[in-house]
């Protein structure tokens, strides 16, 4: 477990180092102590020994001196003299009796005891002790003997006629008051013991019975020499001392000197009860003041820790209250520093973060959060939200052809135009690139309505960049919390799928709707049906015709896909196209497309009709070097004159990577396959640039031609076009041609041919060729026709 | 006297002048083992068959006490000689004698006042005071006319012994050896001189 809290930790350590130096301290104290009582108990021992030792010999001397003296006595010599049995025992009697003696044995001069007062006897016998006789002819001796079972100090002296006529032994009993005298002097418990055959046994002793019997368990073996041991006796430690103290016979006499281990420690015992008192006192005030000092530490860093967690949480007002002039204080305005400089930096970062540098609207992020405040609190009651995402039509062509200066400069105008247009929205945002995002709480369907064509027609006004116009437009889509979601992903991306829609069908806004969803998903699987729609056969090509403005003729068709699906019927183009494009498909769908118009083309020239066949190309199929090796093939395998060939591109078409399609384009028209430039006017183009192009024909995007019948500066737009594709010998084109006003007014402006609804909607070879055959090759204009009313009429492409 | 503890007797007898019915003195030479000669030392002469001659005996001897010691501290008396004690010492003295041959104790006396002890019956007595332990003093009692004490020199004469056979007895009780005993021939015709050497061994 590690500790984690500083405080703890310091107490801990304090505390630990305290235990650890009493512990050591104590350890040393208690090693020293118990040595030092160890050795005052060896020394005791010593010292009792040695006075155990000199004491006995000074009885021993005292014993002598008596038994001199008695021995030295003349009517006891005149006893003993008169050589009479029963005289000399009552003599040895009479005069032990006086000095005490408990013993009193007569030896004659050749070791044969005579009388005996402890062992009275009929027959002489040889004294047991003789080397106590032989060791001093004419003095006295002295040493510790058993007689009879017992011990005796025995001292023998000669008695003196005034020779030696023998020996007076005398015995004086070793016994408990013995035992008691010695304790008195030594300060040592004394006991005599005895090794008899039968083991140990206590001749006299200061311990009482059942001490004796313990002392008896702890005796050792039998020895000459001094022993020490630690006897346990009642279940107390004695130092003991084994002193052998006849050297006669094998030690079997001993005296057992002991002291108490328990008294000797008492003292100590003592001093480590106040040892250990004092180490709790200490302990206990160490305690106290590693709290404190801990305390006076952490209280300041608590303090800190707390400010650093406001700084944490974002509260970047309370600044951190610490004066103090040491560390801490240094710590403390540091962190006011820092407080002030986290919320400057904070500010500035929040403003990155949550803004978009270019336009200062609100950015992804920002308008996430919002959107997702907005619906937790909307989820709350009944209110409404809603989302409206929008981005701008041409906006990539502006950034690719005239840079990211003026890209920049039409959305922060954008922008401008949105925050004077959208009020009372909650959030308007920049999501990146030309995506817009609006929040909107507690509007009417209506009221929102009017916000999206308020947008459109603030766009529509062309945005000025250095005095040139740029024409953006825009496409809305919008979702409403909580019909088309309950969360944010789902609601900002179904207001994108309703956006899609909307630029799709060119309705400007549209809100969403779950059918957008489900089409929007069927393209996936529509791509994956359409690799087989080739093989299949399922694929078609209708044949819209071109209608010569000045001789009514019709000399020409533009072929248009078709997809006659098994299930979901006729696919429009739009629907499968856009994919092709973009996953690549759209390589072998023109090749498909190529191979298939100019078998028809073939077809009809054997028919005996002779039309020309345009086919629209993607901005892929110009990146396609094989691309006029194919062509030149088709054309020779179904014998049609590379004339009869026009291949259609947009502006955007070769815009990508002008240099390659240049030279696609310069082989094709080196093949004679006619060229045409396609949906004129919605790109940027430069008419410098499409000079260079080796097309002969240019085709006026029907946006222009549908309106400019109204719109008299789009009609002024149409006729300077035609004016300039003339000029520059191009043959033009007006595509969505849907009523005689605007037929009329193409003629009257010069324009070559037409293309649309009015004269044909596209139709299936044999169709065509019917109505060709019906009209007898022209087109008759019935002039009653004009006003039909076909504004959102299908999408030729 | 160490030395003359360790030393037996060796005895030599060179005699010289022999004559058959005259008495002869013989010198007896009493030497240690390391060929000193031993003092105070006593010998003395029994006839080996039939008694001694009954000779009326100097009745009277004397052992006088001088600065705490018998002097002399080794006598030779015949049985039933009388002895005197007198006490030349200013201090008194009791003697005593635990020996079989007399036993006796003096009262606590000074000068001449202690009567005489007459030893009537042969063999050693050890004289001692009851007073002063250290005071020893031996007196052989003998039944015989022949008898000496050896002098400073170690040489004891025995006086007017007839031809016969003796049995010479020789004791030093103050070097504590047992007494050495031989038998002699001496044919009174000449004085007989021998050498009694007392070493280790005998």
């Amino acid at each position: 477990m590690r500790i984690q809290r500083l405080q703890t930790r310091i107490i801990i350590f304090f505390v630990a180092l305290l235990v650890l130096v009493q512990v050591l301290a104590f350890t040393f104290v208690n090693a020293a102590n118990s040595r030092n009582a160890q050795t005052k108990v060896e020394e005791e021992l010593n010292v009792g020994q040695r006075v155990f030792a000199r004491q006995l010999e000074q009885n021993a001397e005292k014993l002598k001196l008596s038994a001199r003296v008695l021995a030295a006595d003349f009517a006891f010599r005149e006893a003993i003299a008169t050589h009479d049995t029963g005289t000399i025992a009552s003599v040895l009697a009479n005069h032990g009796a006086r000095i005490g003696a408990d013993a009193m044995v007569f030896v004659e001069l050749d070791g044969t005891v005579i009388s005996d007062t402890l062992r009275p006897q009929s027959e002489a016998r040889p004294f047991e002790y003789p080397a106590l006789i032989k060791a001093n002819k004419n003095g006295a001796s002295a040493s510790m003997e058993v007689l009879d079972g017992r011990a005796f100090q025995l001292v023998a002296v000669p008695v003196l006629a005034p020779l030696p006529i023998g020996w007076v032994v005398m015995g004086f009993a070793v016994d408990d008051s013995l035992a008691r005298d010695l304790r008195q002097l030594t300060e040592l418990e004394v006991s005599f013991a005895l090794d008899a055959p039968s083991g140990w046994h206590v001749l006299a002793s200061t311990l009482n019975g059942d001490e004796q019997k313990a002392l008896l368990a702890d005796m050792p073996a039998r020895s000459a020499k001094v022993t020490r041991l630690v006897m346990n006796i009642e279940g107390v430690d004695h130092q003991a001392l084994v002193i052998p103290l006849d050297d006669n016979n094998n030690a079997r006499i001993v005296a057992v000197l002991h002291r108490s281990l328990d008294s000797a420690l008492a003292a100590f015992e003592r001093l480590r009860f106040t040892l250990i008192v004092l180490a709790g006192f200490s302990l206990v005030l160490s305690i106290v003041g590693s709290v404190a000092v801990a305390r006076s530490i952490t209280r300041p860093l608590e303090t800190l820790a707390s400010a650093a967690a406001r700084i944490e949480h974002g509260d970047y007002v309370e600044p951190v209250n610490l004066q103090r002039a040491d560390e801490i204080g240094v710590l403390a305005s540091s962190l006011n520093h820092m407080r002030s400089g986290i919320a400057d930096r904070e500010r500035r970062i929040l403003k990155l973060a949550y803004e978009d540098p270019l336009t200062d609207l609100a950015n992804r992020s920002r308008f996430n959060n919002a959107l997702e405040q907005a619906i937790a609190q909307a989820a709350q009651g009944t209110a409404r939200l809603t989302i409206l995402m929008m981005d701008l039509d041409r906006f990539k062509y502006v950034n690719d052809t005239l840079g990211h200066g003026v890209g920049d400069h039409v959305l922060r105008e954008v922008s401008l135009r949105l925050q004077h247009t959208v009020l009372g929205a909650e959030c308007i945002a920049r999501l990146g690139g030309d995506e817009f995002a609006i929040l909107v709480k507690h509007a009417g369907e209506t009221d929102l309505t009017d916000t999206a064509r308020r947008i459109i027609s603030a766009l529509d006004t062309p945005i000025l960049y250095e005095g040139q116009p740029l024409d953006v437009g825009t496409s809305i889509g919008i979702a409403h919390f909580p019909e088309h979601g309950n969360d944010a992903q789902t609601l900002v991306r179904n207001a994108d799928i309703a956006m899609y829609a909307a630029k799709r069908n060119k309705t400007g806004f549209a809100v969403y709707d779950p059918h957008y969803d489900t089409s929007q998903q069927e393209h996936l699987s529509l791509l994956g049906e359409l690799r087989r729609a080739v093989e299949r056969n399922e694929l078609r090509l209708y044949y819209q015709p071109k209608v010569s403005l000045h001789s009514a003729h019709v000399t020409a068709v533009e072929a248009l896909i078709r997809w006659e699906h098994p299930t979901r019927g006729l696919v429009p183009p739009a629907l499968f196209i856009p994919f092709a494009e973009h996953t690549g498909y759209i390589k072998l769908l023109t090749r498909w497309v190529i191979r298939e118009a100019v078998r028809q083309c073939g077809a009809w020239l054997r028919e005996g009709l002779t039309l020309q066949v345009s086919v629209n190309i993607s901005a892929r199929d110009l990146m396609n070097r094989d691309l006029p090796e194919l062509v030149a093939e088709l054309l020779a395998e179904h014998d049609v004159t590379p004339g009869l060939l026009c291949l259609e591109i947009t502006e955007s078409g070769f815009m990508e990577d002008p240099v390659h399609a240049q030279k696609v384009l310069d082989r094709l028209a080196e093949l004679g396959v006619k060229l045409s430039i396609d949906d004129y006017g919605t790109g940027y183009s430069s008419l410098s640039y499409i000079m260079k192009l080796p097309v002969q024909e240019l085709k006026i995007d029907q946006s222009f031609i549908s309106r400019m019948a109204t719109d008299a500066e789009i009609s002024t737009i149409v006729r300077s076009t035609i004016d300039l594709g003339h000029n520059l010998g191009l043959q033009v084109v007006a595509e969505g041609v849907e009523d005689a006003a605007v037929w009329n007014m193409l003629r009257t402006l010069g324009c070559d041919d037409a293309q649309g609804y009015f004269m044909s909607r596209p139709l299936e070879p044999a169709a065509l060729a019917s109505w060709i055959r019906a009209n007898h090759g022209t087109f008759d204009c019935p002039a009653a026709a004009t006003g039909t009313n076909r504004v959102l009429g299908a999408q030729a492409r | 006297m160490a030395g003359a503890l360790k030393t037996g007797f060796a005895l030599a007898i060179f005699a010289s002048g022999l004559s058959c019915a005259a008495a002869t003195d013989v010198t007896l030479e009493l030497r240690d083992g390391s060929g000193r000669p031993i003092p105070d030392a006593v010998v003395f002469a029994e006839p080996v068959a039939g008694a001694a001659p009954v000779v009326k005996p100097n009745t009277r001897a004397l052992i006088d006490q001088v600065n705490k010691e018998f002097v002399p501290h080794v006598s030779i008396v015949q049985a039933g000689t009388s002895v005197f004690f007198p006490n030349s010492d200013n201090i008194r003295h009791s003697i005593y004698s635990f020996s079989p041959a007399k036993v006796f104790t003096t009262k606590l006396y000074s000068g001449r006042e202690a009567a005489p002890i007459t030893f009537d019956q042969t063999g050693l007595v050890v004289l001692g005071c009851n007073i002063h332990d250290s005071m020893v003093a031996w007196v052989f009692i003998v039944d015989t006319p022949w008898f000496a004490k050896s002098g400073a020199d170690g040489i004891g004469t025995l006086q007017g012994l007839p031809s016969g056979e003796y049995k010479i007895t020789a004791a030093a009780p103050a070097l504590n050896l047992p007494p050495q005993v031989l038998n002699l021939h001496v044919d009174g015709s000449a004085p007989m001189h021998s050498t009694i050497s007392m070493g280790a061994g005998q």
